[in-house]
């Protein structure tokens, strides 16, 4: 184990055999706790009896009703509105430029992050299990991906960054709602998810990952107590959390565009 | 032990609707914005994302996680029957739903809050709850007769026995606003236009009971739409033209509801109907007028349906007249404060929005303020009234029967008559006083 507080030459970690394997049960049981959270929203909004029906139509039912919705004036609508309302946010950027340039950095910042996350998952996977080879191949792609992920870090820092700024100087009529202050989990939260991102990026560039993971696979990093707290904290936060809080507005924001066409 | 029963239901809403009150971002977008929530003195309870949490928060009570495992929790009758009130205290404008990020479709959220609301007890407020009684018996809400549906057609105006264009009247057109039933049908007259009208068969077009969540009892709007369109299919309509925004909107949107799929006709406002006449060169401006005016969009006839620029380009195109828009126009417009059962159940709320309305328009310096919806006519009529506002106000069709050079003059005006029987830019009649009652011996 690498670091922690040692007693009788084992560190702590040792002792409770905790090492980057916790992370994969986490991440197990943070889409296990997600789903079951979509699945309690979906089973609240198919409860629903429209006027001239007598029977809600359960969880699958509204799953159903929200998808066929979406695409009921065509693929070639459903594309736009993907694309310019939920994407780019034409209908936040037509009044309120700040939010928007906030949103953006924090939406892209965190997609991108989580896109080139699978990249490298599926290449660490691809290379021993698929090409038949070391994990070389794994190296190169995370080498690759580098500049973008430093770019997708920084916009989420950004992002961040302009969301504390607003609610501290500006007193915009989010800030005025009932419980506004429920804002800052999510702010705070996403502000330890970006601080423990960046310094376990830290630690991978002293280490020179590349050599680690070649003499010491999986590398001895992921069990550095940061790293893994930011990789847990995230699933957590960022997953199994979601559905339950008021954050659910990320997931249900985007497919009410979809389901109205963008609000027309 | 019996098991706790959740406090509210969730009758009248689809999943989507649901959903939709998990998609407020809380941003406070719609709170700019909304017309009650200013004349309301900015109380918080009236804002459309309140309302919306509250709803949400009524939910997750009753159907959350919470609820799924302890039970639902008890929601105090008084709180919301405070959330029914303050929902109510809505013109149901539209205005939250277009400035909204998330695309919220509030318009149909807050009817069918509104009818699960009605059907619980707690709804609707005041005398909105006339409504379905009065309508239902007398197929309008002004406690008029059928027989007298006619009653504005003076010798002159000639209406045919059969043609392909309706012209559907609407209530308040028909018994309280003649100047604009005359207007409308000597505009036709001069166009060569030949049109039928329902006359006793017409009957009120539901909007109010809709719009106030109350189309569930005895089926009145479903039925009166039903019988409306089967009506006029049988009369062998293919286009049917409204000058009432509000009639329009329910023709538009809520009568294919009702009727259970597309209208055997086309509907569409007289105010499409001018800016088409316009466009095949029909129509000659006979008069000038040198005026400055503001035009206000209905709710129901802009941001509900989309109908925004032919009512502005009969305007510009009529000789002297000068267009100067208020700050807020088109889909950001300022509801005039009568929709939604407001004026009938709220009537202070009313004039409050309608007063604010009147000065966005007096902030123009224009002299008159022309609207599309005799709805909105009276209640800015109440607002410049109340404000006693230099600036007449007035309904686009009235305006254009006089620059066509036709009169805009009713049967002679009954005494004691409401103010918005006549024209107000155009005062060429009065309304007698009413005579004093009689003292009872």
């Amino acid at each position: 184990m690498s670091e922690g507080l040692e007693i009788f030459g084992k560190t702590v970690f040792d002792t409770l055999f905790i090492d980057y394997r916790v992370m994969v049960v986490v991440a197990i049981i943070s889409v296990l706790l997600f789903l079951v959270g979509m699945y309690i929203q979906l089973s609240k909004w198919g409860r629903g009896i429209p006027e001239g029906t007598t029977k809600p139509v359960g969880a699958f039912g509204a799953l159903k009703f929200i998808i066929s919705a979406m695409f009921a004036k065509g693929v070639g609508k459903f594309l736009e509105v993907l694309v310019l309302d939920v994407a780019f946010q034409r209908r936040t950027f037509k009044r309120r430029k700040l939010e928007w340039l906030m949103h953006i950095l924090i939406f892209w910042g965190w997609i991108g992050l989580l896109v080139l996350t699978i990249v490298a998952a599926a290449a660490e996977f691809y290379g021993p299990f698929i090409k038949g080879s070391g994990p070389e191949f794994f190296i190169s792609v995370w080498q690759s991906l580098e500049g973008l992920n430093d770019l997708f870090g920084y916009m989420l820092v950004a992002g961040i960054a302009l969301a504390i700024i607003r609610r501290l100087f500006f007193k915009g009529t989010d800030i005025q709602a009932r419980n506004a202050d429920i804002d800052w989990i999510l702010i705070i939260g996403l502000l330890i998810v970006v601080v423990t991102g960046f310094y376990a990026q830290d630690i991978r560039v002293a280490q020179d990952v590349s050599r680690v993971v070649i003499s010491d696979y999986p590398p001895a990093f992921f069990n550095n107590f940061t790293v893994l707290f930011h990789e847990i904290f995230t699933l957590l936060f960022c997953v199994a959390y979601l559905p339950f809080s008021k954050y659910l507005h990320m997931m249900t924001a985007p497919l009410t565009l979809l389901v109205n066409h963008g609000g027309e | 032990m019996a098991k706790k029963q959740p406090s509210i239901n969730t009758v009248n809403f689809s999943a989507k609707q649901l959903m939709e009150f998990d998609a407020c971002t809380r941003c406070g977008e719609c709170v700019k914005y909304c017309p009650t929530y200013d004349a309301r003195e900015k109380n918080q309870d009236i804002e459309p994302r309140d309302k919306l949490q509250r709803w949400k928060d009524f939910m997750n009570k009753s159907y959350g996680l919470k609820a799924a495992i302890f039970g639902p929790e008890k929601i105090p009758d008084e709180e919301v029957k405070k959330f029914c009130d303050d929902l109510y205290n809505c013109t149901t404008c539209g205005m939250c739903g277009t400035v909204c990020p998330a695309g919220i479709d509030t318009i149909e959220l807050w009817e069918s809050t509104r009818a699960n609301l009605v059907k619980r007890g707690d709804g609707p407020y005041g005398k909105q709850s006339l409504f379905p009684k009065l309508i239902d018996e007398h197929h309008n809400p002004y406690l008029k007769d059928q027989k007298d549906r006619l009653v504005w057609k003076t010798e002159d105006i000639k209406i045919a026995e059969k043609a392909d264009i309706a012209y559907f009247i609407g209530c308040t057109a028909g018994y309280n606003q003649q100047v604009l039933s005359v207007s409308t049908a000597r505009i036709m007259n001069k166009l060569n236009v030949p049109f039928m009208v329902l006359g006793e068969e017409e009957w009120c077009c539901g909007s109010a009971l809709i719009r106030t969540g109350q189309q569930h009892i005895n089926n009145t709007p479903k039925l009166a739409a039903i019988h409306n369109v089967e009506a006029l299919k049988a009369r062998g309509a293919k286009r049917v033209i409204f000058a009432c925004a509000g009639c329009f909107r329910a023709a538009k949107i809520d009568w294919p509801r009702a009727y259970g799929g597309k209208l055997p006709f086309e509907v569409l406002h007289m105010s499409q109907f001018l800016a088409e006449q316009l466009d095949a060169g029909k129509i000659k401006w006979e008069k000038e007028l040198k005026k400055t005016v503001t035009y206000h969009d209905p709710c129901h006839l802009g941001r509900h349906v989309g109908v925004f620029e032919e009512p502005r380009k009969v305007l510009r195109s009529m000789p002297g007249i000068e267009l100067i828009e208020m700050e807020r126009n088109r889909d950001e417009q300022r509801c005039c404060g009568a929709g939604g059962g407001v004026k009938a159940g709220i009537p202070d709320l009313a004039q409050a929005v309608a007063n604010a309305r009147v000065t966005d328009a007096v902030a123009t310096g224009a002299e008159a303020l022309i609207s599309a919806c005799p709805f909105c006519r009276r209640n800015l009529l109440d607002g410049r009234d109340e404000l006693k506002a230099d600036i007449t106000v007035d309904d686009l069709v009235v305006l254009t029967a006089n620059l066509m050079g036709l009169s805009t003059d009713i049967k002679s005006p009954a005494p004691g008559a409401p103010k918005e029987t006549i024209s107000d830019m155009f005062r060429t009649q009065t309304i007698p006083p009413k005579p004093p009652k009689e003292e009872k011996k």
